[in-house]
Protein backbone atom coordinates (compact mmCIF):
# COMPACT_ATOMS: atom_id res chain seq x y z
CA UNK A 1 0.00 0.00 0.00
CA UNK A 2 1.14 3.14 -0.50
CA UNK A 3 2.46 5.81 2.10
CA UNK A 4 0.76 8.99 2.28
CA UNK A 5 4.01 10.43 1.22
CA UNK A 6 4.78 8.07 -1.70
CA UNK A 7 1.40 9.43 -3.31
CA UNK A 8 2.65 12.95 -2.99
CA UNK A 9 6.02 11.19 -4.67
CA UNK A 10 3.34 10.19 -7.65
CA UNK A 11 1.39 13.01 -7.89
CA UNK A 12 4.64 15.06 -7.87
CA UNK A 13 5.84 13.07 -11.30
CA UNK A 14 2.55 13.74 -13.29
CA UNK A 15 3.08 17.65 -12.22
CA UNK A 16 6.72 16.90 -14.31
CA UNK A 17 4.40 15.21 -16.82
CA UNK A 18 2.20 18.15 -17.05
CA UNK A 19 5.15 20.78 -16.98
CA UNK A 20 6.92 18.81 -20.10
CA UNK A 21 3.77 18.59 -22.00
CA UNK A 22 2.93 22.56 -21.29
CA UNK A 23 6.49 23.37 -21.93
CA UNK A 24 6.43 20.82 -25.46
CA UNK A 25 2.72 22.99 -26.14
CA UNK A 26 4.39 26.70 -26.24
CA UNK A 27 7.44 25.09 -28.18
CA UNK A 28 5.23 23.60 -30.56
CA UNK A 29 3.92 27.68 -31.16
CA UNK A 30 7.15 29.50 -31.57
CA UNK A 31 9.46 26.68 -33.59
CA UNK A 32 7.10 24.95 -35.22
CA UNK A 33 6.44 21.17 -35.17
CA UNK A 34 8.79 21.38 -38.36
CA UNK A 35 11.69 21.90 -35.96
CA UNK A 36 10.78 19.89 -32.94
CA UNK A 37 10.75 17.05 -35.44
CA UNK A 38 14.33 17.99 -36.91
CA UNK A 39 17.20 17.14 -35.20
CA UNK A 40 17.49 20.88 -33.84
CA UNK A 41 20.83 21.42 -35.26
CA UNK A 42 20.44 24.89 -35.43
CA UNK A 43 19.77 25.28 -31.67
CA UNK A 44 16.78 27.67 -31.96
CA UNK A 45 15.15 29.44 -28.92
CA UNK A 46 11.81 29.90 -27.92
CA UNK A 47 11.07 33.30 -26.03
CA UNK A 48 8.69 34.80 -23.35
CA UNK A 49 6.36 32.38 -21.49
CA UNK A 50 7.34 29.12 -23.53
CA UNK A 51 11.38 29.65 -22.52
CA UNK A 52 9.79 30.44 -18.90
CA UNK A 53 8.24 26.93 -18.87
CA UNK A 54 11.56 25.66 -20.51
CA UNK A 55 12.95 26.92 -17.17
CA UNK A 56 10.59 25.69 -15.43
CA UNK A 57 11.02 22.22 -16.22
CA UNK A 58 14.37 22.24 -15.97
CA UNK A 59 14.12 23.57 -12.25
CA UNK A 60 10.87 20.81 -11.76
CA UNK A 61 13.26 18.31 -12.57
CA UNK A 62 15.88 19.19 -10.48
CA UNK A 63 13.71 19.00 -7.31
CA UNK A 64 12.62 16.02 -8.13
CA UNK A 65 16.16 14.55 -8.52
CA UNK A 66 16.37 16.26 -4.56
CA UNK A 67 12.72 15.19 -3.27
CA UNK A 68 12.57 11.79 -4.54
CA UNK A 69 15.53 10.05 -2.50
CA UNK A 70 14.20 11.89 0.83
CA UNK A 71 11.20 10.18 0.54
CA UNK A 72 13.15 7.03 0.00
CA UNK A 73 15.31 7.12 2.86
CA UNK A 74 12.07 8.44 5.07
CA UNK A 75 10.25 5.34 3.25
CA UNK A 76 13.51 2.86 3.59
CA UNK A 77 13.72 3.64 7.69
CA UNK A 78 10.02 3.97 8.20
CA UNK A 79 10.56 6.89 9.28
CA UNK A 80 6.94 9.01 8.37
CA UNK A 81 5.28 10.74 10.70
CA UNK A 82 2.42 13.42 10.79
CA UNK A 83 5.68 16.29 10.39
CA UNK A 84 7.11 14.24 7.60
CA UNK A 85 3.54 14.47 5.56
CA UNK A 86 3.57 17.86 6.41
CA UNK A 87 6.63 18.88 4.77
CA UNK A 88 5.56 17.05 1.76
CA UNK A 89 2.38 18.66 1.15
CA UNK A 90 4.07 21.87 1.54
CA UNK A 91 6.59 20.83 -1.14
CA UNK A 92 3.61 19.68 -3.64
CA UNK A 93 1.59 22.66 -2.59
CA UNK A 94 4.78 25.19 -3.25
CA UNK A 95 5.62 23.22 -6.48
CA UNK A 96 1.73 23.61 -7.80
CA UNK A 97 2.16 27.35 -7.03
CA UNK A 98 5.60 27.74 -8.48
CA UNK A 99 4.37 26.76 -12.08
CA UNK A 100 2.00 29.36 -12.92
CA UNK A 101 3.93 32.33 -11.16
CA UNK A 102 7.19 31.14 -13.19
CA UNK A 103 4.72 30.78 -16.60
CA UNK A 104 3.03 34.52 -16.06
CA UNK A 105 6.00 35.96 -14.70
CA UNK A 106 4.79 36.31 -11.25
CA UNK A 107 8.02 37.82 -9.35
CA UNK A 108 8.27 37.62 -5.61
CA UNK A 109 5.37 34.47 -5.71
CA UNK A 110 7.78 32.35 -7.83
CA UNK A 111 10.83 32.85 -5.35
CA UNK A 112 8.82 32.25 -2.31
CA UNK A 113 7.13 29.09 -3.92
CA UNK A 114 10.38 28.20 -4.63
CA UNK A 115 11.69 28.60 -1.17
CA UNK A 116 8.67 26.94 0.52
CA UNK A 117 9.45 23.55 -1.94
CA UNK A 118 13.12 23.34 -1.41
CA UNK A 119 12.83 24.32 2.91
CA UNK A 120 10.40 21.32 2.79
CA UNK A 121 12.93 18.92 1.09
CA UNK A 122 15.76 19.93 3.12
CA UNK A 123 13.42 19.17 6.25
CA UNK A 124 12.82 16.15 5.03
CA UNK A 125 16.52 15.47 4.66
CA UNK A 126 17.09 16.20 8.19
CA UNK A 127 13.96 14.47 9.74
CA UNK A 128 15.08 11.73 7.66
CA UNK A 129 18.68 11.68 9.02
CA UNK A 130 18.18 12.38 12.46
CA UNK B 1 15.05 -11.84 -7.23
CA UNK B 2 14.76 -8.16 -8.48
CA UNK B 3 11.28 -7.20 -9.99
CA UNK B 4 11.02 -6.51 -13.79
CA UNK B 5 10.61 -2.70 -12.99
CA UNK B 6 13.97 -2.68 -10.99
CA UNK B 7 16.15 -5.18 -13.46
CA UNK B 8 15.31 -2.40 -16.64
CA UNK B 9 16.17 0.39 -14.33
CA UNK B 10 19.67 -1.47 -13.53
CA UNK B 11 19.80 -1.40 -17.39
CA UNK B 12 18.07 2.31 -17.81
CA UNK B 13 21.17 3.22 -15.67
CA UNK B 14 24.01 1.25 -17.83
CA UNK B 15 21.96 2.94 -20.70
CA UNK B 16 23.14 6.20 -19.41
CA UNK B 17 26.91 4.94 -19.00
CA UNK B 18 27.05 4.12 -22.65
CA UNK B 19 25.45 6.96 -24.14
CA UNK B 20 27.93 9.14 -21.98
CA UNK B 21 30.65 7.14 -23.70
CA UNK B 22 29.38 7.48 -27.13
CA UNK B 23 28.94 10.94 -26.30
CA UNK B 24 32.28 12.03 -24.68
CA UNK B 25 34.62 9.59 -26.52
CA UNK B 26 33.88 11.81 -29.89
CA UNK B 27 33.91 15.06 -28.04
CA UNK B 28 37.17 14.40 -26.74
CA UNK B 29 38.42 13.65 -30.27
CA UNK B 30 36.54 16.78 -31.69
CA UNK B 31 37.44 19.48 -28.92
CA UNK B 32 41.00 18.02 -27.66
CA UNK B 33 42.21 17.62 -23.93
CA UNK B 34 43.20 21.14 -23.81
CA UNK B 35 39.33 22.04 -24.30
CA UNK B 36 37.33 19.22 -22.15
CA UNK B 37 40.36 19.58 -19.41
CA UNK B 38 39.96 23.21 -18.94
CA UNK B 39 37.34 24.72 -16.52
CA UNK B 40 35.75 25.23 -19.68
CA UNK B 41 35.31 29.34 -19.43
CA UNK B 42 33.74 30.52 -22.42
CA UNK B 43 36.20 32.70 -22.96
CA UNK B 44 38.52 30.12 -23.40
CA UNK B 45 36.65 27.81 -25.41
CA UNK B 46 35.01 31.05 -27.95
CA UNK B 47 31.58 30.09 -27.38
CA UNK B 48 29.70 27.05 -25.51
CA UNK B 49 31.21 23.47 -25.65
CA UNK B 50 28.13 22.15 -28.03
CA UNK B 51 28.71 24.65 -30.80
CA UNK B 52 32.03 23.15 -31.29
CA UNK B 53 30.96 19.74 -31.31
CA UNK B 54 30.29 17.87 -35.02
CA UNK B 55 26.84 17.55 -35.87
CA UNK B 56 26.47 13.89 -34.70
CA UNK B 57 28.33 14.34 -31.38
CA UNK B 58 26.03 17.96 -30.77
CA UNK B 59 23.46 15.73 -31.56
CA UNK B 60 24.35 12.52 -29.35
CA UNK B 61 24.89 15.39 -26.65
CA UNK B 62 21.41 16.26 -26.41
CA UNK B 63 20.39 12.85 -26.76
CA UNK B 64 22.19 12.22 -23.34
CA UNK B 65 20.89 15.81 -21.50
CA UNK B 66 17.34 14.21 -22.84
CA UNK B 67 17.81 10.70 -21.36
CA UNK B 68 18.94 12.39 -17.99
CA UNK B 69 15.31 13.97 -17.48
CA UNK B 70 13.39 10.81 -18.98
CA UNK B 71 15.63 8.68 -16.42
CA UNK B 72 14.88 10.98 -13.32
CA UNK B 73 11.12 10.56 -14.05
CA UNK B 74 11.20 6.63 -14.82
CA UNK B 75 13.15 6.35 -11.69
CA UNK B 76 10.70 7.88 -9.94
CA UNK B 77 7.64 5.80 -11.84
CA UNK B 78 9.68 2.44 -10.64
CA UNK B 79 9.96 3.45 -6.98
CA UNK B 80 6.20 4.39 -6.63
CA UNK B 81 5.57 1.40 -8.38
CA UNK B 82 7.69 -1.13 -6.38
CA UNK B 83 6.88 0.49 -3.00
CA UNK B 84 3.36 0.85 -3.42
CA UNK B 85 3.77 -2.84 -4.68
CA UNK B 86 1.57 -1.70 -7.95
CA UNK B 87 3.68 -3.86 -10.20
CA UNK B 88 1.91 -5.70 -12.60
CA UNK B 89 1.61 -7.48 -16.16
CA UNK B 90 1.18 -3.82 -17.52
CA UNK B 91 3.96 -2.07 -15.61
CA UNK B 92 6.30 -4.60 -16.36
CA UNK B 93 5.58 -3.91 -20.20
CA UNK B 94 5.70 -0.52 -19.57
CA UNK B 95 8.84 -0.66 -18.09
CA UNK B 96 10.64 -2.70 -21.24
CA UNK B 97 8.77 -0.28 -23.74
CA UNK B 98 10.86 2.64 -21.99
CA UNK B 99 13.93 0.83 -22.15
CA UNK B 100 13.60 -0.41 -25.71
CA UNK B 101 12.36 3.75 -26.93
CA UNK B 102 15.24 5.01 -24.86
CA UNK B 103 17.50 2.55 -26.72
CA UNK B 104 16.02 3.59 -30.54
CA UNK B 105 15.69 7.20 -29.59
CA UNK B 106 19.86 7.03 -29.74
CA UNK B 107 20.28 6.25 -33.89
CA UNK B 108 17.37 8.00 -34.35
CA UNK B 109 18.62 11.35 -32.54
CA UNK B 110 22.51 10.34 -34.68
CA UNK B 111 20.76 9.43 -37.92
CA UNK B 112 18.26 12.91 -37.88
CA UNK B 113 14.75 10.28 -38.52
CA UNK B 114 12.42 12.59 -38.37
CA UNK B 115 9.76 11.75 -37.26
CA UNK B 116 10.82 8.65 -35.52
CA UNK B 117 13.09 10.28 -32.97
CA UNK B 118 10.13 12.18 -31.82
CA UNK B 119 8.07 8.90 -31.78
CA UNK B 120 9.76 6.96 -29.96
CA UNK B 121 10.82 9.50 -27.14
CA UNK B 122 6.81 9.73 -26.90
CA UNK B 123 6.51 6.22 -26.61
CA UNK B 124 9.31 5.73 -23.29
CA UNK B 125 7.28 8.84 -22.36
CA UNK B 126 3.69 7.11 -22.29
CA UNK B 127 5.34 4.13 -20.95
CA UNK B 128 6.64 6.27 -17.89
CA UNK B 129 2.82 8.29 -17.25
CA UNK B 130 1.28 5.24 -17.70
CA UNK B 131 3.38 3.44 -14.73
CA UNK B 132 2.74 6.77 -12.38
CA UNK B 133 -0.90 6.76 -13.58
CA UNK B 134 -0.86 2.59 -12.61
CA UNK B 135 0.80 3.37 -9.23
CA UNK B 136 -1.35 6.05 -8.24
CA UNK B 137 -4.70 4.34 -8.48
CA UNK B 138 -4.00 0.83 -7.54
Amino acid sequence: MFGDELTILGLYGLLVVATLLAQATGAMGQLGMGYLLSSRDEGRTAAGMAARLERALANSVTAMALFAPAVLILEARDGFTPLTLACAQIFLLARVVYLPSYAFGVTGLRSLAWSGGFFATVALYFIGLA
Amino acid sequence: MMSAELTVLTLAGLLQVLQFGLMSVPANVELGPGKTLSPRDRSRLGGSLEDQLSERTARLYRALNNHFEGLILFTLAVVVVTLGEASNTLTQACAWIYLAARIAYIPAYAFGLSPWRSLVWFAGFLATTVMLLTALFS
